[in-house]
């Protein structure tokens, strides 16, 4: 991904405003995923009980996947130049380990900004929505590199 | 097909667009022309930048659209028939288009509802923008 200088400094300032580990959108991101499109669920079978919109909502090991994700974007904006060098070993793991269709990084990238657009409102304008989708793209991308 | 709580909450969100589609469906439109420009393709009428009374103009016609969606989820393909038969036989857009555009019409709920638009809400509306999208490129072939 060709790096912006502009987009680069937008993502970092909108990503620094937050810290991600008190980061609202991180707390519900994979929740978000869970319900919106329950056949994700196929790969969280050791997470427990995910029997309910109430009960994916307060699970914790689902509320640490969000977090962890999140904690990836803001690598990824340190290294917007070699997303897929970045995102080698857990593209790896995506594949050889977890066995985890691509699509849903598309999937999880679009709920994503759907996320920071609810946490941002009217500040969300459209280009700044292209930028995060350009990123979620990216990393997307990045993380399907060393399928096989 | 949608159960009586999601349409209650495709009912909820709407009241929020209703009286408001003009400006609602400019705010799509720009949304899906920025962020997947090759969307402008099937737009070669508006040209490279549309301008704001364009946007208002087609956004207009977008909204009032989902809007007879909204009143007939029940019978969609009855309702929306006659667009089903222009997207199939005039418009012609590619079925890959249709989640952008879902897309960006719940980035712009996100931003207007913001913590009211719930997963729930969101899971609904999901649907219900998949299924027309669905009756809308059924005639394709």
């Amino acid at each position: 991904m060709m790096v912006n200088m502009s987009l680069a400094t937008c993502l970092g300032n909108s990503s620094r405003a937050l810290k991600v580990s008190d980061f609202p959108p991180a707390m519900v991101l994979s929740h978000r995923l869970l319900v919106v499109y329950p056949w994700t669920q196929r790969f969280f079978d050791n997470f427990g009980n995910l029997s309910s919109t109430s009960a994916i909502m307060g699970n914790p090991k689902v509320k640490a996947h969000g977090k962890k994700v999140l904690t990836s974007f803001g690598d990824a904006i340190k290294n917007m130049d070699n997303l897929k060098g970045a995102f080698a070993k857990l593209s790896e793991l995506h594949c050889d380990k977890l066995h985890v269709d691509p699509e849903n990084f598309r999937l999880l990238g679009n709920v994503l900004v759907i996320i920071l657009a609810s946490h941002f409102g009217k500040e969300f304008t459209p280009d700044m929505q292209a930028m995060w989708q350009k990123l979620v793209a990216g990393v997307a991308t990045a993380l399907a590199h060393k399928y096989h | 097909m949608l159960s009586a709580q999601e349409r209650a909450h495709v009912a909820q969100v709407w009241d929020l667009i209703a009286g408001h589609e003009a400006a609602f469906g400019a705010e799509l439109l720009l949304r899906l022309f920025t962020v997947y420009p090759s969307t402008k393709t099937y737009f070669k009428h508006l040209g490279v930048c549309p301008d704001e009374a364009q946007l208002l103009t087609h956004g207009q016609r977008v909204l009032e659209a989902v809007g007879v969606a909204v009143q007939h989820t029940d019978h969609l393909r009855a309702a929306l028939s006659p667009l089903a038969d222009l997207h199939a036989q005039v418009l012609r857009v590619d079925p890959a288009n249709f989640p952008q555009l879902i897309q960006c019409f719940h980035v712009m709920l996100a931003s207007h509802l913001q913590g009211e638009f719930t997963v729930q809400m969101q899971a609904a509306w999901d649907k219900f923008l998949t299924e027309v999208a669905v009756v809308l490129t059924e005639k394709y072939r």
